[in-house]
């Protein structure tokens, strides 16, 4: 394996409206106030994402100042099931308001952590039990990592990810926090163009980090406490004592 | 940040909020009892359509779903008298009370009431007066024993029990549910501790009694991850109680609210100092009906305060929050925090920005929030204003933002409609133009006449004013004057009235007999044409609101002139 370290990128990141919602009034949506780490790693994913690697995010920028709108929107209250035979929208409408942000930017740094290939997670086998071959699964399980996956080069996912940010490229259309607020993305390096987050400082109180997806029968919400200083909001690391799981 | 802020402002006030697993509820009838529990009568406490209030009664259980769940000794009429397995839970409730508190004469009354001695107390109930009232009310019912001044939830010991179990819940104890104990870090304090279920009613008017401000139906796509009703916003019970305990104490306060169409604004400061504002805060935008005079007082205050520079030393935040009710639901309609000086001084822009010069028969100096809203109203009455726009012009005034441009667009539909140009439509349009013209650092409307300003609405409508009155002083006793006929065609396409305008002005001149009056009348006339070059073809919406102005400006000043002339005279 080579050495390899993991490179900081940024993205500046642009829309008309936001709504990174609350966990506690998810109903009647209420948005934080800034962009949560975890809809920012989403947008991260959405340009470029392997099991290879993930997404750590070290840092927001607010550029635009934080404006709030208030909408109420015709949607519906039921869950889509593949079982069932369908939902029809005009039983289900529920009228539902919401607080959201309007005209956002930021700026959003992120390490690109590469992943050795023993720490990565076991995928689970989508296959029924009588269609798999025992042969292929004993030869498989105790065969030896090949050549190919000792040179592998971390240095590669930095270059994918560069050239389809800068083209604009992505598997998704990324959004903020919610579907339907798309937002538009441009690779910036940070030394060439320079950036004034707006010169806020608050205390933004607990904010979601992340959801911890250890234990998949439980996933959990983590929690930190979020300080905007300067229009900069730092991120702690997820092992670190900040982020309450 | 919102369940924050009330969190802490829980930890403020510690003893002033209602003490943990106690409530105020209006209880609108009183099943009368003997002690041994036969009835005596079914009383009503209703007073002008509500019923008494009665103190520190144990908090009423939060319900959801179908499984009945009744309060302690007191509940609707469904748990008391009508539902039979709804009573039963109720009864048993009651039955299953430790002995200390259940051999009580009071509790003992009530089982017999419903058991022993049924067929005198239960039974009886349908032959009382209030019967068929009481029978389709959806107030709450309690007891009380021949007598007793206080009912018999208000008993010390049935307050003692309440105490004991409230103190075993909030340590993590079993819930009457008896569901699962989830540890989860809690999203407003941060630590790990025990989440609650369901979190408790926190209403307003216009929503249910049971409406809360976090709460997730289950099965209507609200749930993720799996998680059912609040597991979905980990709140440990301790800091719901809080939250909870602080939202309904200000929602049900006078001082730290006030009602806005359908919403409810609540408002709180973070530190004690700011409490002087907090209590004058509610009396910039609604009447208080106690005291008329308050709003104007309070104004007073505010701008003396702000001039003298007290309000700066206060470094607290200022958090206002405007709830609006949806069915069993209360979403956010806006949060705004900040400093105190920040609202104050936005506060006071507002009513710089309404400031305009008025008639002398007219006392009142500032205008409140429902006087603005129904000068835009058919027949003056609120209801007939838009919901939402009473919210956005709250929000213009803490915001320090525009004003809605529905604002202006209703005034002066009202205006043509009534072709009439009243105080308070004139310092609407003043103060929508002169917050757009600050924005575009142009010269702003002037309180009164501004013989220097040269806007084409403005002086149209200020010539406009000066033919009235010339038409006034010639024709004293007209059933439609101009105004009434051209005011629309004069303020939006000038060029199609004026020139008739004009010849009927010279016709009205020369029917003068006071001379001198009409040389003082062609002099402003002449003043006013030599501004005006042409007339345009079309006025937009914001020169219509200078037309309308400049009308109101110039009809003012005659006014004064006319007084200072009876002054001399």
């Amino acid at each position: 394996m080579r050495e390899f370290f993991d490179k900081m990128f940024c993205l500046e990141v642009w829309g008309d409206y936001a709504c990174f919602t609350r966990p506690e009034m998810k109903v009647e949506r209420v948005s934080y106030d800034v962009i949560t780490p975890s809809a920012a790693r989403a947008i991260f994913e959405a340009i470029f994402w392997k099991p290879a690697f993930y997404w750590k995010i070290k840092k927001i920028e607010v550029l635009n100042p934080i404006k709030w709108m208030n909408l109420r929107r015709n949607e519906v209250g039921a869950v889509a099931n593949d079982k069932s035979s369908g939902i029809y929208i005009e039983d289900n409408r529920q009228q539902r308001a919401g607080l959201f942000l309007k005209d956002v930017k930021y700026r959003i740094y992120a390490d690109l952590v590469f992943i050795p290939p023993k720490q990565r997670k076991e995928t689970i086998n989508p296959l029924p039990e009588y269609l798999i071959d025992t042969e292929e699964k004993i030869d498989l399980t105790e065969r030896e990592l090949t050549d190919e996956h000792q040179n592998e080069n971390p240095a590669k996912y930095n270059a994918m990810f560069e050239r389809r940010a800068k083209k604009g490229q992505c598997f998704f259309q990324p959004y903020f926090g919610c579907r339907e607020f798309s937002c538009f993305f441009k690779l910036v390096d940070p030394e060439k163009e320079h950036s004034t987050p707006i010169p806020e400082t608050r205390d933004l109180g607990f904010m979601l980090y992340d959801m911890d997806y250890s234990n998949p029968d439980d996933i959990r919400p983590a929690f930190f406490r979020a300080k905007m200083e300067n229009g900069v909001i730092n991120v702690p690391d997820w092992e670190s004592e900040e982020v309450r799981k | 940040m919102i369940l924050q802020a009330l969190y802490d402002y829980a930890q403020r006030k510690g003893d002033a909020l209602p003490e943990d697993g106690f409530e105020d509820v209006e209880i609108k009838y009183l099943i009368k009892i003997r002690e041994d529990g036969s009835l005596i009568d079914l009383i009503s406490t209703i007073e002008d359509k509500k019923g008494h209030v009665y103190s520190k009664v144990p908090m009423r259980v939060a319900r959801s779903g179908k499984t009945p769940k009744a309060s302690l000794l007191l509940d609707n009429v469904g748990y008391i008298l009508l539902d039979d397995l709804k009573r039963e839970t109720f009864i048993n409730l009651i039955e299953n009370l430790p002995v200390e508190l259940k051999s009580t004469r009071e509790i003992q009354a009530v089982i017999a009431f419903y058991r022993t001695n049924k067929a005198n107390g239960f039974d009886k109930i349908s032959f009382c007066e209030l019967w068929e009232e009481c029978r389709k009310t959806t107030g709450y019912l309690s007891f009380i024993i021949d007598g007793e001044d206080e009912i018999v939830p208000q008993l010390a010991a049935v307050r003692e029990y309440q105490r004991n179990i409230t103190a075993a819940k909030t340590e993590g104890g079993e819930d009457n549910e008896s569901d699962e104990i989830i540890n989860s870090v809690c999203l407003i304090t941060g630590e790990k501790s025990v989440i609650s279920r369901i979190h408790s009613a926190t209403s307003i008017i216009g929503a249910k009694s049971n409406a809360k401000l976090v709460g997730f139906q289950k099965n209507s796509g609200y749930d993720s991850y799996g998680k059912e009703q609040s597991y979905n916003a980990p709140v440990s019970i301790k800091a719901e109680a809080a939250y909870t305990k602080a939202l309904n104490y200000l929602i049900k306060s006078k001082e730290n609210r006030f009602r806005l169409g359908e919403d409810t604004i609540v408002f709180w400061a973070e530190k004690k100092e700011a409490e002087a504002f907090e209590s004058s805060f509610s009396a910039f935008f609604a009447t208080d009906f106690d005291d008329p005079d308050r709003n104007v007082r309070e104004v007073k205050n505010l701008f003396s305060t702000i001039n003298t520079g007290k309000l700066e030393s206060i470094d607290s935040n200022f958090y206002v929050l405007c709830l609006s009710p949806n069915a069993a639901r209360i979403s956010v309609r806006f949060w705004e925090t900040g400093k105190v000086e920040t609202f104050a001084k936005r506060i006071k822009q507002h009513f710089d920005d309404f400031e305009i010069i008025r008639p002398s028969f007219d006392e009142k100096e500032y205008l409140t929030l429902y006087q603005i809203l129904s000068a835009m109203a058919l027949e003056h009455k609120i209801e007939n204003v838009a919901p939402n726009l009473t919210g956005f012009v709250t929000q213009s005034i803490l915001k320090g933002l525009p004003y809605p441009t529905t604002l202006q667009q209703q005034c002066i539909r009202r205006i043509r409609a009534e072709q009439n140009v009243t105080r308070e439509r004139a310092a609407i349009l003043k103060a929508y133009i002169n917050r757009l013209n600050r924005q575009k650092n142009i010269k702003e409307v002037s309180v009164a006449l501004d013989r220097t300003n040269t806007n084409k609405g403005y002086l149209l409508g200020r010539l406009f004013a000066a033919f009235e009155k010339v038409q006034q002083d010639t024709h004293p006793n007209l059933n439609a004057t101009i105004t009434d006929r051209f005011y629309g065609a004069a303020s939006t396409n000038p060029v199609t009235v004026f020139t008739q305008l004009m010849r009927l002005n010279r016709h009205h001149l020369s029917s003068y007999e006071n001379n001198g009056l009409k040389v003082i009348r062609e002099k402003e006339i002449g003043e006013i044409m030599n501004a005006i070059d042409s007339f345009p073809a079309h006025l937009d919406l914001n020169e219509q609101s200078y037309f309308a102005i400049g009308y109101y400006h110039e009809k003012q000043s005659f006014f004064e002139k006319s007084e200072k002339n009876e002054g001399v005279n």
